[in-house]
């Protein structure tokens, strides 16, 4: 292949990564030689690079991370085992939606993070106030995505388990989950966004160490490289996560869409 | 037998406002069937309460004073989203070559939850008004902007070519079948970016600033008085779902004539 037809067949992809070095030069270009600002209120790429190139070596980024994560990780697995049998009942049984889906609709629409101050007083400033503030916020997607999965799942192959005497567990099982599963991992890519935010929010209002504390405090001491740095790395999380997420769909997508009848 | 029909033909509606209703009289009702801790009534209210510490803030003009502040940052960092969201939407969907060249922060930008840059915008802007705008207009104009870009996309290319044989140029074929045809997920666009601009506004006002309601929700927390953060997430709450329902409403109205529903990112 010629290179002018790589180029052609990968344009976007060269366009962006031009485009990102473009930025990026004359940032830094235009800090250094053309307007050099305080550098207490902007940085330049120089500037940050170093300082992500020092957090990389240290100790306390892997260790504010590892903190932020734990919380994560136990308030997304606990939003994971509520949402999703909440979501199939309610999908399931149509008395359990009339009942809880004004309910929940009414807290999935509103912003819970407001409830962040009282979280913490509550719970503290440890893990546990985090996990619940992230449980909380990234719980909603999981119910109702298992919800419009159960929903939309083909009636046919209910009949079938049905006439094959089925019992209400392999329905459940066999049938109904399988068919959400795509309908779920969509809501897991809303709920990580969701339980980013909880963490982050959590971490800056009240924390002493984590990610989020991280780059408050950076941003409290005019460390402005350093609060880049921590930017960039919970958007590489962010981007990372959320691609993962959606590859995943892709994966599991195609052989709902084939309908085939294991 | 007619009672029995009434209950089939409102269900939905009776069970839904039912449990509601069960959930604020259990609620109200534990102090009388539970003892709580020392330690944990502190932390506790109940839905009486809460009303009556509405109802206190309400005549004494706090919450008029609050809502005032938290609005004016609400409406203008939704506005200048719209404002920078829309255009930017159009031209990146019409032009290929803008798309590549925004998309790598489009894409990580809107991956990223933008309550990350508040610190920075603090920075920047002080605490007031200007930090709260800014933390506003970041989470909302990108739902706007993407929803955007993609009505552009979804649109009908007999449409376009028809237009063009005609000899439109770009700017009557915007106004003639690509504007319209992207409304309905324009529309879409602002129900997510309602959603963000609150979220925006709260946290905003929990850290930079000395007004409005998310400033009253941290420092009630702060001081113990749980009612009063709980009138305050009552007030948000009310707010997102009568908005969200407004823009459902309108969403669903547009629906008669779209010919598929849009996608919302």
């Amino acid at each position: 292949m010629t290179a002018k037809g790589y180029f052609t067949e990968h344009r976007r992809l060269w366009l962006g990564l031009c485009s990102v070095f473009f930025v990026v030069s004359v940032w830094e270009l235009v800090l250094t030689y053309i307007f050099p600002v305080n550098p207490f209120f902007f940085t330049k790429p120089s500037l940050i690079a170093a300082a992500f190139k020092e957090q990389i070596q240290g100790a306390k980024l892997w260790h504010d991370l590892a903190v932020s994560s734990r919380a994560f990780l136990w308030g997304f697995s606990f939003a994971v085992i509520v949402g999703i049998p909440v979501g199939l009942v309610m999908g399931w049984r149509r008395r359990v939606e009339y009942s809880l889906d004004p309910f929940l609709t009414a807290l999935y629409a509103s912003p819970l993070v407001a409830l962040a101050p009282l979280f913490i007083i509550v719970f503290g400033v440890g893990v546990l106030g985090k996990a619940a503030l992230v449980f909380l916020l990234s719980v909603f997607p999981f119910v109702f995505n298992a919800f419009a999965g159960v929903k939309s799942t083909d009636s046919l192959l209910i009949n079938v388990i049905r006439s094959f005497g089925g019992s209400e567990k392999d329905l459940y099982l066999k049938v109904i989950l399988p068919s959400t599963m795509p309908y779920i991992i969509a809501g897991a890519r809303l709920a990580i966004g969701r339980g980013l935010v909880g963490i982050i929010v959590g971490e800056f209002y009240a924390a002493s160490e984590g990610i989020g504390f991280a780059i408050t405090q950076a941003g409290d001491t005019y460390r402005l490289p350093d609060m880049f740095v921590g930017i960039i790395i919970l958007s590489l999380i962010a981007v990372v996560l959320t691609e993962l997420m959606r590859k995943l769909e892709m994966t599991v997508a195609p052989w709902r869409a084939s309908e085939e009848v294991r | 037998m007619k009672l029995k029909n009434f209950y089939t033909e409102q269900e939905p509606f009776i069970l839904g406002t039912g449990f509601i209703v069960a959930l604020l009289v259990l609620w109200e009702s534990v102090p009388l069937w539970y003892t709580l801790p020392r330690g944990m009534t502190l932390f506790f209210t109940t839905p009486s309460k809460i009303a009556a510490a509405f109802y206190e803030l309400l005549f004494n003009g706090e919450i008029e004073k609050h809502f005032y502040v938290s609005a004016v940052a609400f409406l203008a960092g939704l506005g200048l989203s719209i404002i920078v969201g829309l255009p930017v939407g159009l031209i990146i969907g019409r032009s290929p070559t803008l798309e590549a060249w925004l998309d790598p922060y489009v894409t990580a930008f809107n991956a990223t939850p933008r309550i990350v840059l508040l610190p920075l915008l603090i920075l920047w802007f002080g605490i007031g008004i200007w930090s709260k705008i800014m933390i506003v207009f970041a989470g909302a104009v990108f739902p706007l902007l993407i929803n955007t870009y993609a009505g552009v996309k979804n649109v009908n290319r007999v449409l376009v070519d028809v237009v063009r044989s005609f000899g439109a140029n770009e700017w009557q074929l915007m106004k003639i079948v690509v504007l319209p045809n992207s409304v309905p997920y324009i529309i879409a666009g602002l129900r997510l970016a309602i959603g963000r601009a609150i979220l925006g506004v709260v946290v905003g006002e929990f850290f930079g600033s000395s007004q409005g309601l998310g400033y009253m929700i941290a420092s009630a927390a702060t001081n113990y008085k749980v009612d009063v953060v709980f009138v305050g997430v009552a007030i948000f709450m009310a707010l997102s779902v009568i908005l969200t329902l407004a823009v459902k409403q309108l969403e669903s109205r547009l629906a008669s004539w779209r010919p598929e529903t849009a996608k919302t990112f």
